[in-house]
């Protein structure tokens, strides 16, 4: 089985708050990176991070899936592995369940040091890794 | 040593759920004695110092003497090299959701 990220959230804010947080460029840009995104199918774009010595800070994306406010898919290219991330969003009594799957990631990758993700190197990286550990 | 062996040392040394526990035991502390890590876990302390071997020769955890007791601390900069897709990203997705969450909290505001 190939690995995968699938994650949950619960917020208390209605679909349509939670839709724009995910396709609202700057919005996007507060709690992912910059970016040039559009909610268009087929639109490319980039999320821009700080630059390091293991990772130039681009993904690369195309946007392929935009069902408003339902389902948001895109590619998400970067240091020569090629990813998808597709977010699900239900609304239930007000609040909205997000849920996040990012597929297509080879098993070598999850072996020793395959794909040079560098990955955006933000202050509080390391204390959330250390939380995921 | 290259970088490339340094990354792939510090990846075997967590791919072990006991030595990411005792990561996370020795993040959660400033420094510990192997008896105060050892209660953690059903193995005796003799396995425990094996993992701790491990972490150290990561440079994952630092030790020094302190009367007749070692004390172990975290060293999280090699963690910066662990560049695994999955991880990465779990990490990286709970972190965007934590600021997502607050944005729409102060947008209710």
């Amino acid at each position: 089985m190939k690995p995968e990220v699938k994650l949950d959230f619960q917020f208390d804010s209605p679909i349509e708050k939670v839709w724009l947080a995910l396709t609202d460029s700057n919005m996007l840009a507060k709690w992912v990176m910059d970016n040039d995104f559009k909610p268009v199918v087929g639109h490319h774009f980039q999320f821009r991070a700080k630059p390091s010595k293991v990772w130039d800070g681009i993904v690369d994306s195309e946007v392929l899936v935009v069902e408003e406010p339902h389902r948001l898919s895109y590619t998400w290219v970067t240091a020569g592995v090629s990813t998808v991330v597709t977010w699900t969003l239900h609304s239930s009594n007000g609040a909205t369940h997000l849920h996040l799957e990012h597929t297509g990631f080879e098993s070598e990758s999850l072996s020793y040091n395959g794909a040079r993700l560098g990955w955006v190197k933000m202050a509080d990286q390391l204390e959330v890794v250390l939380a995921e550990l | 040593m290259d970088e490339q062996h340094e990354a792939r040392d510090v990846y075997a040394a967590v791919a072990d759920p006991t030595r990411r526990k005792l990561l996370r035991l020795l993040a959660e502390a400033d420094e510990l004695p192997l008896h105060e890590l050892t209660v953690h876990f059903e193995m005796g302390r003799t396995a425990v110092s094996k993992h701790l071997a491990i972490l150290k020769a990561a440079d994952l955890v630092r030790h020094r003497k302190a009367g007749r007791e070692t004390r172990y601390r975290l060293n999280a900069e090699p963690l910066r090299e662990i560049e695994d897709g999955v991880t990465f990203h779990t990490a990286f997705w709970n972190q965007g959701s934590a600021k997502l969450s607050q944005l729409l909290k102060e947008e209710e505001e």
